[in-house]
């Protein structure tokens, strides 16, 4: 403050300086010329009030005015050497010193004029730099938010594989321990009737009868604990499939044909409803079977104990937006509880006696590994339920 | 009184299984009946007989930690050897404090089981033998009087007759016939055995 007070106390004693000066070089100048031109003072006093002016200010130019006019009245009206002005000479004069004003007036009130223009114009720059900058805050904030988004979305995929994982080998302990069960349950069979056909033999009269049928049963179950890692072999081991293009209609009469025989026993009828404009999809066409059959054979089950009205299964293709085709597996069936609806793709869940409750487990990772979707609804009033998956089709029509 | 023959009683859901620990428990002389399920079993008559119980940890419906639990609150002591599929620790520990006898993992070996078997039939046999025994002491002692049961508790407490008499208000002659009735109805030889037989029976309202 204290600095630029007198930098404004230095600025304002040069400004009255240089009206000073100037019109003591326009006083000089018309003194050293006035002998060859008449009344030189005229353009050097209004040049030298102009200057004032223009470069110092309102100020500078009265005082500048007020200089010339003495210089003038002084040196240059009679009585010359004098003060006093001659009244024949007192319109001269009065004219002169009208002129100075109205020069220093119109000179001031154009530097004002420029001055609130610049004024002006610094203002606007100013204003245009606050919102530059305001802008700019509000840019970065973006940017960070959006850098943010990103780390938020990288964190929710990381988890969401990590879920995934989390799933998957949950669903292989699951299934581990069914395996475990479905083929200890055999072996434990095979055990105890051998040690019992040894033990008939050992006896000190040997009974052949019992040791026989003990063998046989032994024989039996090891059969079965075979049929058990057959039947799990052909659902799962095949690791890598073998992906071709695929006309799922047919791969659905094949199906239709081979359910035939065990629709026939439970009265069920087994209807067609293809699509004949289906795309073809990519896939394995064995394992797509087997879901399909799956689904087939668990709607004939569900209505084996319908009476009241006819058991149907309808087989149904169709095209779906977005390069999908939808296949649905509809039976007229018990129907599916909310209870069951909500544990029927869970590993291990079965609602039948016999059942190892694979199946739907099994159908499902088999479809999303095609990148589909299985699902199931209930058929609601009509009873039955209905269950249909998607497989993502070739754009080539299966014809 | 002659008993009978022991029987070993096998609940299993799978018939495979069933019929291979039949087979294997017959084929040293002893009898076996078979049931599918924990229901089939509790609705079967029971012969009086020593008897053990081989049962299927995992059954539908009513599991094997089920049923062992119903016979023990149904008052039904016979002692039980699990099978099961997959020996998880908790399982078999939870089987085992509510007293099963035996807890084997499939599949079994056969002669882990007849071993089993066998000692699990002579615990019970010696359990029913005691519980028998005692059964006798309280029917014995339940044909006292009032007043001989009163000499009974006061001889047992190891009291003098003189001393029975002078709490009792009665006569050391009445205490000395009261005695005499009390030993006889209880089949006592000595006052040693009246004592230990009291004690048995004691023990046995106790639990």
């Amino acid at each position: 403050m204290q600095v630029s007070t007198a930098a404004t106390v230095q600025r304002a004693l040069f400004r009255y300086g240089l009206a000073i000066g100037l019109v003591s070089l326009a006083l000089l100048a018309s003194l050293a010329l006035q002998d060859s031109i008449g009344n030189p003072f005229w353009f050097f006093f209004s040049a030298a009030v102009i200057l004032s002016t223009w470069l110092g200010g309102t100020g500078p130019g009265w005082l500048a005015v007020i200089c010339s006019t003495l210089a003038v009245m002084y040196y240059f009206t009679p009585p010359l050497r004098s003060f006093a002005v001659t009244p024949r000479e007192l319109p001269y004069f009065v004219t002169f010193v009208a002129c100075e004003i109205m020069v220093t007036q119109l000179i001031s009130w154009r530097r004002r004029t420029e001055d609130s223009l610049r004024q002006a114009r610094d203002e606007l720059e100013v204003r245009v730099a606050e919102r530059t900058a305001e802008l700019k805050n509000a840019n970065d904030a973006v940017v960070r938010q959006m850098a943010e988004q990103r780390r938020t979305e990288e964190t929710l995929q990381a988890t969401r594989a990590e879920l995934a994982r989390a799933a998957r080998i949950t669903t292989i302990g699951e299934l581990t321990a069914s395996i475990a069960h479905e083929v200890n349950q055999p072996l434990a069979a095979v055990v105890a009737n051998a040690d019992a056909c040894v033990a008939w033999l050992s006896r000190e009269k040997p009974d052949l009868a019992e040791a026989r049928s003990a063998a046989e049963r032994a024989t039996q179950g090891a059969t079965r604990a075979s049929e058990v890692i057959a039947r799990i072999r052909s659902l799962i081991t095949k690791a890598t499939p073998e992906k071709s293009h695929v006309q799922i209609n047919r791969v659905i009469e094949e199906t239709a044909a081979l359910a035939e025989g065990q629709a026939a026993r439970n009265h069920v009828v087994i209807k067609l409803e293809l699509s004949p404009d289906l795309p073809i999809v990519f896939g394995d066409s064995i394992q797509l079977q087997q879901v399909i059959l799956n689904l087939v054979v668990n709607g004939i089950e569900a209505m084996t104990t319908v009476t009241d009205r006819p058991k149907m299964l309808t087989l149904r293709t169709q095209p779906e937006n977005k390069g999908q085709i939808r296949v649905s597996v509809e039976d007229s069936g018990v129907g599916l509880t909310e209870e069951v609806m909500r544990r029927l793709f869970e590993p291990f869940f079965t609602t039948r006696a016999q059942g190892m409750g694979m199946g739907l487990s099994i159908s499902r990772s088999i479809i999303e590994a095609h990148g589909g979707r299985l699902w199931a609804e209930s058929n609601g009033t009509g009873g039955g339920a209905t269950f249909q998956f998607t497989l993502p089709s070739e754009d080539r029509p299966a014809a | 009184m002659k008993e009978q023959d022991p029987v070993v009683f096998v609940i299993d859901d799978d018939r495979m299984i069933r019929e291979g620990l039949q087979s294997l428990i017959r084929s040293v002389g002893l009898r076996v009946e078979t049931f599918a399920s924990a229901q089939e079993f509790l609705g079967a008559k029971r012969p009086d007989a020593p008897a053990c119980l081989v049962l299927d940890v995992r059954m539908p419906e009513l599991s094997g930690l089920d049923l062992q639990l119903k016979l023990r609150d149904g008052g039904i002591p016979i002692p039980i050897i699990f099978i099961t599929g997959h020996g998880d620790i908790p399982m078999s520990v939870r089987a085992m404090k509510e007293g099963a006898y035996e807890f084997l993992t499939k599949p079994v070996r056969g002669q882990d089981l007849l071993d089993a078997v066998q000692k699990a039939i002579a615990s019970d046999r010696a359990l029913r033998k005691g519980r028998q025994e005692v059964d006798e002491i309280r029917g014995r002692f339940e044909s006292l009087t009032p007043r001989e049961n009163e000499v009974l508790d006061l001889i047992v407490a190891g009291l003098l007759n003189k001393q029975i008499a002078d709490q009792l208000g009665m006569s050391e002659l009445t205490v000395k016939t009261h005695r005499a009735h009390v030993m006889e109805k209880t089949h006592a030889d000595s006052l040693a055995h009246l004592v230990r037989m009291a004690e048995k029976l004691k023990a046995s309202t106790r639990k």
